[in-house]
């Protein structure tokens, strides 16, 4: 039955962000196919209606429902079918690069019922439908080629690999409770017992505790995929290069004693405890004395406002000024740190930071390295939230909705069973759950099932 | 039997007039999912149903404690009867020419020049008397009988049926045509006397007390109902199986065709379940006119004197007297990927195959092929394009969407887990689903079609009315449904969501009538025949399964047009899988092998993956728009 959701011409709604990764002027969602329309309208707050061809203005919110809040603005343009690039009702919100913004718009679409488009999805369907020629269609092949051989290196690496490893055993349980049902339809006039509601309770029971424990280990699993962004900031000639030379464990950025040194933002890529850190060095904030550093303090606001972690350097031996104070309170709500640094001096504001005390504050010296370690360690739980590193964990948004798809099912499965929904229509609820792990893993087909009947029921008269 | 139906002049040649319709196994037609097979069979005008009705000595509805998607008839028939009357039928058909002679050879033209190296037409066949039989188009059902070779114990010899000569000539002639063929293995259990048994010492098993026909059309049954019995085997049962199972053709070796796990012999139960200290059997009457017994669940390649003993070992029958010894059969197939959907051999015109031939097992699965295969090769004569049927409208189309897709490396048997939609093929819409279709090929007469008009008027009408009509107190007193809460403002369909909600006493409360001279379902029902009760039942029922789970079916439904989707993509017959770069050799390989027609069928193909899919839907396009410009080119 599995063949069905995998294929790759049903006509589903697909959705993805459509500009390369990182902040751009410009981010764009884009969505295709027969629900476009009707999931773009609900991603944003329209100004006016959508009309063929035409661009229009719209609020990005924080949130569904009426409390919700402004935080992007965005230009929607809807493409009509077969009028538009795909051939299909097509969608496209641009809104202002923050890749935190795109990242909300494609996941609630996802969460509409798009599917995440598949690389070089856009532009075969834009093939089938006649929209593209022949030389462009061989680039198309040429994608799906590539997506091919990824797509086999996936698989080889998971047949081994340790997600395979998570699911495999709790798909195998799924599998041996749908052969249970199934026997019991198909071989009824045999000696096969029906499975009471009590047994199937259970056996769904089990299943769905490590399921959740799967998709809860994807708060890290998308950082290891994805990579954070570490904004280190504070006003100038606290030690900010040093620290940042400190974790990239080499000079990278220029440190003088002259305040104001770094003009312009440094960024370097690190591994800390196996999670991709982007970490940018910024100029220090302060009224800036000329124009060359007045432009990297602007720079040094925008990487602040990117960042998904902030490191806020302060010098401890000094007392916080206003400059500082506001930085903090900017701050608030958001996934940052304190490093006091110069702690290898007499400490003189260490009393007046404990008005921050719901962030975390690590003592450091970039001088002897003091504090380093600790800084490291603070990092990596502010960047997963605290979850731990696992074996088999969800790195990817694909993954993560096949988990919690199948979850959901099991959940209807489970409610059904508890109604005394006939056997039949609870395995619709746990083949879609099957179908959703075997995105994982690979595709249960109906004679796998019919395999495991045979070899644990004695069949046949 | 259908294109004689649809019109045209049909031969039936047959080794043996007497024979035709000999049941080889069991004398039971249906059973889960093969019941749905024949409604289907029924719906689309073909007689199985019809005739199993009217020689059907114990009918029963099974699964009825599940969902109704999975309810299935299944009648236990009188075998002399059903060969009686399925002849009578046959002779009865206008333009339908029935003769006995062995068929040994097709009658072939070969491919002329370069376009059509390769490419042959069966012009008709050679029979063993010399003469030839030129036709149209040709349908080969061979059951067991191709090459068969029947296995007891030691013994072994060439046979089709017990004491039937099997077709070695024919057998020869279509291995020697260079399709791909495989050896399948079934068989058979002893059959007893009956007067030697102690019916009193087994649980007595009786049929219905309303029998649920098969037919559509059936309005009584008219045979005497007589029950079936439930034994169990024994230790000495067991131990007796054990030291004697190196004797058994199955584990000796001397069969190499392969048998269906579904329905193995008793040795092999014991020898795979070792765990198990016993195995169930039923009693089977073959007839009323006879006191054969058919032991269901003993199928076996045990030598006679085993045989025996294993009868004796069991409390009931330890003077019982066995009248034939069970069998395995080993016979020829052809892969069945070989076939395209109208079931038409892809390298030769005009050549149809159904049936044992084909891979599968049973009187069910061959039925529907028959039937399909008569209709295309019926439809292949007048000119017209052929009748394929989809996995999403009936078993009939999963079941040669399976075998021309996938083949099948054991006797394939019908499954309800085989249907991804098996909400919506259900025994009770089977005619809803496929007798438009059977109207419009001419095998639905006027009278047929009247009575499903009407029946379709009835079911709307009362799904309307419940729709429509709210529950109020005298209606809910009237369905004993006092107890019910929050009941304000709700329709009566509203209410048979409710699981604890049937349809049986709201039917009451509604008053609701059904057909024209009957009266109201429940107080007045024992007056009417209990056929009609059954046939009235189910009708609400089907009613009730399509208002009680709309939400599941609803969620089938858009899988079904997904599906749909995929169908709708046709793979031509020009497209090159070897050119496609990217393109596995393996995928290639599996992908020439069955070429399939849609990229719905492709994705069905084993091992074939979605990414495999995506470069042959592109390529299709690529190649097209390629081959004007080559076929313009000289030579």
């Amino acid at each position: 039955m599995s063949e069905i959701e995998d294929n790759p011409i049903a006509v589903d709604t697909i959705a993805a962000i459509s500009t390369p990764p990182g902040r751009g002027g410009i981010g764009i969602v884009r969505l295709s196919g027969p629900e476009a329309a009707e999931i773009g309208v609900q991603l944003v707050r329209l100004r006016q209606p959508l009309e063929h061809a035409r661009a229009r203005l719209a609020d990005v919110l924080d949130a569904d429902g009426t409390d919700a809040e402004r935080i992007d603005e965005a230009m929607v343009t809807y493409f009509a079918a077969p009028n538009s690039y795909t051939g299909e009702e097509l969608v496209e919100i641009a809104a202002h690069g923050s890749p935190v913004v795109l990242e909300l718009l494609l996941r609630r679409g996802l969460e509409l019922g798009a599917r995440l488009a598949e690389p070089g999805e856009f532009t075969q369907r834009a093939f089938l439908a006649g929209k593209i020629d022949l030389t462009q269609a061989e680039a198309v092949r040429d994608l799906i080629d590539a997506q091919t051989l990824t797509q086999a290196r996936a698989a080889a690496s998971q047949m081994g690999g340790a997600l395979s490893r998570r699911v495999g055993p709790l798909k195998q349980d799924l599998v041996e409770l749908i052969a249970l049902l199934e026997a019991g339809i198909d071989f009824a006039e045999d000696d096969v017992e029906v499975t009471g509601p009590d047994e199937i309770a259970r056996r769904i029971g089990e299943l769905t505790p490590p399921l959740e424990a799967l998709a809860g280990s994807f708060a890290r699993g998308r950082i290891v995929h994805d990579g954070l962004t570490l904004a280190i900031v504070g006003r100038p000639n606290v030690g900010k290069s040093s620290l940042f030379n400190q974790l990239v464990e080499r000079d990278r950025a220029i440190v003088t004693a002259t305040p104001g040194t770094t003009r312009d933002t440094v960024s370097e890529r690190i591994a800390l405890d196996g999670i991709p850190l982007e970490l940018v060095d910024t100029a220090g904030l302060r009224e800036a004395r000329e124009e060359a550093e007045q432009m990297g303090i602007a720079r040094s606001r925008e990487a602040l406002a990117d960042a998904a972690l902030v490191l806020i350097v302060l010098d401890s031996t000094q007392s916080l000024n206003a400059e500082e104070r506001e930085l903090l309170r900017a701050v608030e709500g958001r996934a940052a740190l304190i490093a006091a640094n110069k702690s290898d001096l007499k400490s003189e504001a260490a009393a007046e930071m404990t008005e921050f005390a719901n962030l975390p504050v690590v003592a450091t010296s970039a001088l002897t390295g003091e504090g380093i370690a600790e800084l490291r360690e603070r990092i990596v739980t502010l960047a997963t939230g605290g979850a731990a590193s696992e074996p088999g964990m969800l790195t990817s948004l694909r993954h993560h909705g096949a988990v919690t798809t199948a979850i959901s099912a099991l959940k209807d499965a489970s409610g059904a069973n508890e109604s005394g929904i006939p056997h039949e229509m609870i395995l619709i609820d746990l083949y879609r759950a099957l179908w959703a792990l075997d995105s994982l893993t690979g595709q249960t087909t109906p004679d796998d099932i019919l395999n495991l009947i045979f070899s644990t029921f004695c069949i046949g008269k | 039997m259908a294109a004689a139906r649809m019109g045209l002049k049909t031969a039936l040649i047959t080794m043996n007039l007497d024979l035709i319709a000999q049941m080889s196994c069991n004398p039971a037609i249906g059973g889960i999912a093969k019941g749905h097979l024949v409604r289907e069979v029924d719906a689309l005008g073909g007689i199985m149903g019809e005739v199993a009705d009217a020689v059907g000595i114990q009918f029963r509805l099974l699964n009825t404690s599940r969902g109704p998607a999975v309810w299935s008839p299944r009648a236990q028939c009188d075998k002399a009867l059903y060969r009686v009357k399925m002849r009578e039928v046959l002779e009865g058909q206008a333009g339908l020419h029935i003769r006995q002679a062995e068929v040994v050879d097709l009658v072939l033209e070969e491919g002329q020049g370069t376009r059509d190296e390769g490419h042959r037409r069966v012009l008709g066949l050679k029979l063993r008397d010399g003469r030839q039989l030129l036709a149209g188009a040709t349908i080969i059902t061979t059951g067991t009988f191709l090459n068969g070779l029947i296995h007891c114990g030691e013994e072994r010899y060439p046979a089709g049926r017990s004491g039937e000569p099997a077709s070695v000539l024919l057998g020869e002639a279509l291995r020697r045509l260079g399709l791909r063929t495989t050896r399948l293995k079934t068989g058979t259990p002893p059959r007893l006397d009956g007067r030697t048994i102690k019916w009193e010492m087994f649980e007595e098993q009786p049929g219905d007390a309303e029998p649920t026909p098969f037919s559509f059309r059936t309005k009584k049954i008219v045979q005497p109902q007589v029950s079936c019995h439930i034994a169990f085997t024994t230790p000495e049962t067991l131990r007796v199986i054990r030291e004697n199972v190196h004797r058994s053709a199955m584990y000796s070796g001397q069969i190499e065709g392969v048998g269906p796990r579904y329905c193995p012999s008793i040795e092999d139960k014991v020898v795979k379940f070792p765990d198990k200290t016993q195995h169930q059997f039923f009693l089977e009457p073959e007839g009323l006119n006879t006191h054969e017994v058919y032991v269901n669940g003993m199928s076996t390649s045990l030598p006679m004197e085993v045989q025996w003993q294993i009868v004796r070992s069991i409390p009931g029958l330890d003077e019982a007297e066995m009248l034939r010894p069970g069998y395995a059969i080993e016979y020829d197939s052809v892969d069945a990927t070989e076939l395209d959907r109208a079931l038409c051999v892809k390298s030769m015109e005009g050549l149809y195959l159904a049936g044992q031939i084909n891979g599968t097992s049973g009187y069910e699965e061959a039925a529907c092929q028959g039937l399909m295969a008569g209709i295309n090769a019926a439809l292949r004569v007048k000119g017209e394009p052929p009748f394929t049927m989809d996995r999403t409208e009936g078993y009939t189309g999963i079941l040669i969407d399976d075998l021309i897709s996938k083949g099948t490396n054991e006797p394939y048997r019908m499954f309800t887990s085989r249907a991804e939609f098996r909400l919506h093929l259900r025994i009770d819409n089977a005619d809803r689903r496929l007798t438009p279709y059977g109207r419009k090929l001419g095998l639905i007469g006027d009278a047929a079609w009247a009575e499903f008009e009407q029946k379709q008027a009835r079911m709307t009408a009362l799904e309307k009315l419940l729709t429509a009509k709210k529950a109020d107190e005298a209606g809910l007193r009237a369905a004993g449904l006092e107890g019910l809460t929050s009941v304000a403002g709700q329709t009566w369909a509203q209410l048979l969501k409710r699981p604890e909600v049937k349809i049986e006493p709201v039917l009451l409360a509604v008053q609701w009538t059904g057909r024209p001279g009957s009266g109201a379902f429940g107080a007045e029902l024992p007056e009417q025949d209990p056929v009609e009760r059954a046939v009235f039942r189910n009708e609400a029922r089907a009613v009730e399964t399509e208002i009680k789970f709309a939400g599941y079916l609803d969620q089938q439904r858009k899988s079904i047009e997904k599906l749909k989707a995929a169908e709708g993509v046709q793979i031509p017959a020009w497209l090159e899988y070897r050119i496609i770069s990217g393109l596995s050799r393996e995928m290639q390989e599996k992908l020439e092998r069955v070429r399939p027609g849609t990229i719905g069928q492709a994705s069905r193909i084993p091992g074939v993956t979605p990414a495999a899919l995506s470069l042959v839907h592109v390529s299709i396009r690529v190649q097209g728009a390629r081959r004007p410009k080559e076929a313009s080119l000289p030579g």
